[in-house]
């Protein structure tokens, strides 16, 4: 135990860490907005690799990484409207909708990345941007602390700070109320004059938006390029993560770690020639357990009131 | 009679005119982008019909998505959104190899024992998340989902340790005997007697969900729970039996495809059938028989565009985007629940109901 924190403190490790955790925290946060509105973003995979292919393609054509992203959190957001859309204004149905978003989304970037490039695989031809770390003054001089906490990703503090931020939009704002009202009883909400489709639509538009950053990280600060498939199921360990925060920002904060820190240890696995693959099940594994016990509780004590 | 027939033709007409639409719409915009626009719209859409051996390529292509298409149609039919088939289709591919190597069977029993084997332990991913919702009321949606990945790499780690042959390079297993094979049908495809099998099982299917007591029990169940336990049914035994069964015919479809098409099992990602089984599934809406029309017409696509891919430099990834179009367009209750489309099928319906109560 001890040993495992001390490697935690390790600053290369604890960077590793915030490095797998980032991407997953900003989907996992997104994936959280849509389903306290009461449409589980299925999607979020789909999003993630167009916001990957985005932010390259737009960061090469204009020499200009902040462009990339700004266009990467512009396409998720888009791509989030047209969900709420298809499912609102056309009536499919949302679990549909995120799969058939997936698959063409998969199908896109790859269409999307031939076009551009001529290579279906990966975008090494293109002069694609990277998105700086960022060094926090003073801090950077601290003893412990300061190779700790700072020179990260500046999408990784984003993340870290959506937190709070996400936390306080659904606890205390306005529209995070809509959006509990919406998720919970759609019928009183529309009681109370609360617009289901227009609620839903933000929900949806700003969970892309974080989908999109996620994606944004991946191919301008984890790596420097675009690769097929490159999301890989982060998307659903996103979703895992939320179910496993119990639909709270600061729960989702806790198991995007858990789940960052699995990842860690996995990928250390890999390079000492370990057998990987089973820690690679745990992101998967720890979610589908706690979000059965938690339905056994939440059943055992329907049954105690009844 | 014939007026619910002249209904489900008029339905049928509807899905034919929004999918030709989708098609266009998604495929007009690539074809102008070439030199000869005409000529890939050709190659797309009559290209496969070209010669007996596409369209042997077209039933090679729909013989697993048929299998995953009748799984995701009963565990759907029983009301259930459990997307454990495509990892059912992984784990019963990665068993009957496993079967294929380890066990020293030979002779007629061969395959059939590995294809068994296979639905076995296929079943599981579908099993698990289905139990956990009867169970505890947790979400099948989302364990299945997870489940999927979780299942994917345990079968990596069991290829990796146990089936690997060292010898063979890349991450594979050893060579499957030849006795665990199914017979090619057609010379220049990889077609294979599992066709047959496919067919079968949807028509089957279609029996047992119309014509007998037990499906008829579990599409009351789908359709109404609260209807059900009004009956009487035993609802969460009539569940589970549909996410079994599910799980079965998904495993199976893996093993049918590794022992069909391949030498040794080579997959350390999910293969996607089962995901495409899903919109066969929509696409038939939910109902066996039209599980096949609906798997060929999505190999069709495939085909037209590896067609493409081959001739013309376009990407077959094409066929995609054109799925998942297809896959919200005929959902949309926009089209297909709209006030007026619902009024049309209510009149060529409506007058034989009200004949029938005169009488």
């Amino acid at each position: 135990m001890i040993e495992f924190f001390s490697a935690i403190a390790d600053p290369a490790v604890f960077a590793t860490v915030l490095r797998v955790m980032t991407p997953l925290l900003l989907a996992a946060l997104g994936v959280l907005i849509s389903d306290r509105a009461g449409v589980l973003n299925i999607g979020m995979e789909g999003i993630m690799l167009s916001g990957a292919l985005i932010g390259v393609l737009v960061s090469a054509a204009t020499a200009n990484p902040f462009l990339g992203l700004f266009a990467a959190l512009i396409g998720g957001g888009l791509l989030g409207a047209l969900m709420a859309f298809f499912i609102n204004g056309l009536g499919t149905q949302f679990i549909i909708t995120g799969i058939a978003l997936n698959m063409a989304a998969l199908a896109a970037t790859t269409l999307g990345l031939f076009l551009a490039t001529g290579d279906k695989g990966m975008s090494g031809a293109l002069k694609s941007g990277v998105l700086p770390n960022i060094d926090i003054p003073l801090l950077g001089g601290v003893p412990i602390l300061g190779p700790l906490l700072s020179g990260h990703h500046m999408l990784t503090y984003l993340a870290i700070l959506a937190v709070p931020a996400v936390a306080i939009m659904l606890a205390r704002t306005p529209f995070g109320l809509h959006i509990r009202a919406v998720g919970s009883d759609p019928k009183a909400a529309a009681a109370a004059g609360i617009s289901r489709n227009r609620v839903q639509l933000y929900a949806l538009t700003l969970s892309g938006v974080l989908g999109g950053a996620a994606g944004a990280y991946l191919s301008m600060g984890y790596v420097s390029w675009f690769a097929q498939n490159m999301t890989a199921g982060r998307g659903f360990i996103a979703l895992a993560a939320e179910v496993m925060g119990m639909g709270t920002a600061w729960g989702t904060f806790a198991a995007a770690a858990v789940l960052g820190i699995a990842e860690t240890v996995a990928i250390t696995m890999q390079t000492k020639g370990l057998p990987s693959e089973l820690m690679q099940m745990i992101p998967y594994i720890v979610p589908a357990v706690m979000l059965t016990v938690y339905a056994a509780r939440r059943q055992a004590k329907a049954r105690k009131i009844s | 009679m014939t007026r619910a027939i002249l209904a489900g033709l008029t339905e049928f007409a509807l899905t034919a005119l929004v999918i030709g639409l989708v098609i266009l719409a998604v495929l007009v915009p690539l074809a102008l982008s070439q030199p000869d626009p005409l000529e890939v719209l050709r190659l797309f859409v009559l290209g496969p019909f070209g010669t007996i051996r596409h369209m042997g390529n077209i039933l090679e292509a729909a013989t697993p998505t048929m299998m995953t298409g009748l799984a995701a149609t009963i565990i759907f039919r029983a009301g259930m959104f459990n997307l454990g088939v495509e990892g059912s289709f992984f784990l019963g591919g990665l068993a009957a190899a496993a079967t294929a190597v380890l066990l020293p069977l030979t002779g007629l029993i061969a395959t059939p024992a590995a294809i068994l084997i296979g639905a076995l332990v296929g079943s599981l991913a579908c099993i698990v998340p289905g139990y956990l919702r009867v169970r505890f009321g947790a979400s099948e949606m989302v364990n299945s989902l997870v489940l999927n990945f979780a299942f994917l790499f345990a079968g990596v780690y069991f290829l990796n340790y146990v089936l690997r042959d060292p010898n063979a390079g890349a991450l594979m297993s050893y060579k499957l005997p030849g006795d665990f094979t199914l017979d090619r049908l057609l010379q220049g495809t990889r077609l294979h007697t599992g066709v047959i099998i496919a067919f079968v099982a949807c028509l089957l299917g279609g029996i047992w969900l119309y014509g007998t007591r037990s499906g008829l029990n579990v599409r009351i169940v789908g359709w109404s729970p609260g209807f059900a336990s009004h009956l009487g049914l035993a609802s969460s035994k009539l569940l589970m039996q549909a996410q079994i069964a599910g799980g079965l015919i998904a495993g199976m479809a893996g093993a049918i495809e590794v022992l069909g098409l391949y030498s040794r099992f080579s997959w350390t990602g999910l293969p996607g059938h089962g995901w495409t089984g899903i919109t066969v599934a929509i696409l038939a809406r939910e109902n066996p028989f039209l599980v096949i029309p609906a798997a060929l017409f999505l190999a069709y696509l495939q085909v037209g565009g590896d067609m493409l891919a081959r001739n013309l430099d376009v990407p077959s990834e094409i066929v995609g985007l054109v799925t998942a179009a297809i896959m919200l367009a005929v959902t949309a209750a926009a089209i297909f629940r709209h006030p007026a489309f619902l009024r049309l099928i209510r009149d060529i319906k409506g007058k034989e109901a009200g004949e029938e109560q005169g009488a």
